[in-house]
């Protein structure tokens, strides 16, 4: 038993023989109590991978009940969308007994896994949508762009390269893409006190709109881009 | 996880492009709990951080064959649970898209994490098992140090510490066990 064990804390580690790899997976297979160790070990892993992220540990108060207790630092690497997600997060003891996944959910996620639902899921992905708005929120020059004549709709633009567009209480910037990111309906989304609209114009094209502006508006300054 | 674990999944990886579900559940195992954390981190929903997990190694079953081995395998499997986290932030309507789990056939089966296996991740126990390493034999400790915590191969390993590669395979394999062994009579009173 040592043996396979043995075999596989080096198959972990991306060490084993080649030859070694296929006997090592048909038993995993088969022993639970295996396949138990290698969850063990992913899970040692994951709390040396953290320990160097563990901030302050010592702040936190031990707690005596050990049951009601976990506690530990993740650092969120996900900058992209730091300025709506905090980036530090106590993951509590509730938080990660939830890892785990019941068979009978597996069960179902096994039989997920090829189907067309899921493939659609896959392919209805609105990834590139999303790296878009994330874009507008975190990239400060993101929104610079050509300057566009809006006097048609009453609206003013400032000047230089930060150019703005303003009317009455209504101020927010503009930017056209040449693609429309399989949009046929107005998109929108709310950002602190600032909206953000993606309205799709003519030509496969759709406008993006950010700042304080009512989705009236923006549909209107839409319309007189299409015009 | 370190640099060299990364590196050396490539053959595991060409299996499951040749549709071997035992190396993929190997390959979903050792990576699933770094997904699944940074998730939480990010959605702060445990219901949801375990739906995208799951769609994200639905998607790594789907789309292996695209990933070329240009960055680690960890790299782009994290860039993939990414782009969806950044969906279900962004999408109002991440909640309708949940993965459909009633139907058909399954062709691959995702293993399971046990609840107790996962308590060992909080301060406590974290603190218990770095006391613990610390009593392992030095030669013990070592291997494992140079493994876990600076991910060195076993060659490189082998050649600090001047022990044949054998040799400090299975120096790093008691180590873990002990650590496991730790775990099992020890850290599970934390229940």
């Amino acid at each position: 038993m040592s043996d396979i064990k043995e075999r596989l804390s080096a198959l972990y580690d991306g060490e084993l023989d080649s030859r070694d790899v296929d006997s090592v997976l048909e038993e995993l297979e088969a022993d639970k109590n295996l396949q138990k160790t290698l969850s063990l070990y992913s899970l040692i892993g994951l709390s040396f991978a953290n320990e160097s992220k563990v901030t302050d540990m010592d702040k936190f108060k031990a707690k005596k009940n050990k049951n009601i207790f976990a506690n530990i630092w993740v650092t969120n690497s996900l900058t992209a969308a730091a300025s709506i997600i905090l980036t530090l997060f106590i993951i509590n003891y509730a938080d990660l007994s939830r890892m785990n996944i019941s068979i009978d959910s597996t069960n179902k996620i096994a039989s997920a896994v090829n189907s067309r639902e899921a493939k659609e899921i896959v392919a209805n992905s609105d990834q590139f949508l999303v790296d878009h708005i994330m874009n507008v929120i975190n990239d400060p020059s993101f929104m610079n762009s050509n300057p566009i004549d809006l006097r048609n709709v009453g609206y003013t633009s400032s000047g230089g390269q930060n150019i703005g567009y303003s009317r009455g209480n209504e101020k927010f910037k503009l930017r056209i893409e040449n693609k429309n990111f399989g949009l046929k309906k107005i998109r929108y989304w709310k950002h602190g006190n600032k909206m953000i609209y993606v309205v799709p114009i003519s030509n496969g094209r759709v406008v993006t709109l950010y700042g304080n502006i009512s989705a009236a508006s923006a549909i209107e300054i839409a319309n007189s881009i299409n015009q | 996880m370190n640099k060299n674990s990364n590196n050396n999944d490539s053959e595991l990886i060409e299996k499951v492009k040749n549709g071997n579900e035992g190396a993929f559940n190997f390959l979903m195992n050792k990576y699933y709990p770094r997904v699944y954390a940074s998730l939480l981190s990010f959605t702060k929903s445990r219901e949801d951080s375990e739906d995208i997990a799951q769609q994200t190694f639905l998607k790594v079953w789907q789309q292996i064959s695209t990933f070329r081995g240009d960055s680690a395998f960890f790299t782009w499997v994290y860039r993939i649970a990414i782009n969806l986290a950044k969906n279900y932030v962004a999408s109002s309507s991440y909640k309708k898209q949940r993965m459909n789990t009633s139907i058909e056939d399954g062709e691959i089966e995702i293993r399971s994490y046990e609840d107790s296996e996962l308590n060992l991740i909080h301060e406590e126990s974290m603190k218990d098992i770095q006391n613990f390493i610390n009593t392992l034999p030095e030669s013990l400790k070592t291997a494992f140090s140079l493994r876990e915590h600076d991910g060195l191969s076993y060659e490189e390993i082998s050649k600090i510490t001047e022990t044949p590669i054998g040799t400090v395979r299975s120096r790093i394999f008691r180590a873990r066990e002990a650590v496991v062994d730790f775990i099992s009579t020890e850290l599970k009173s934390y229940e």
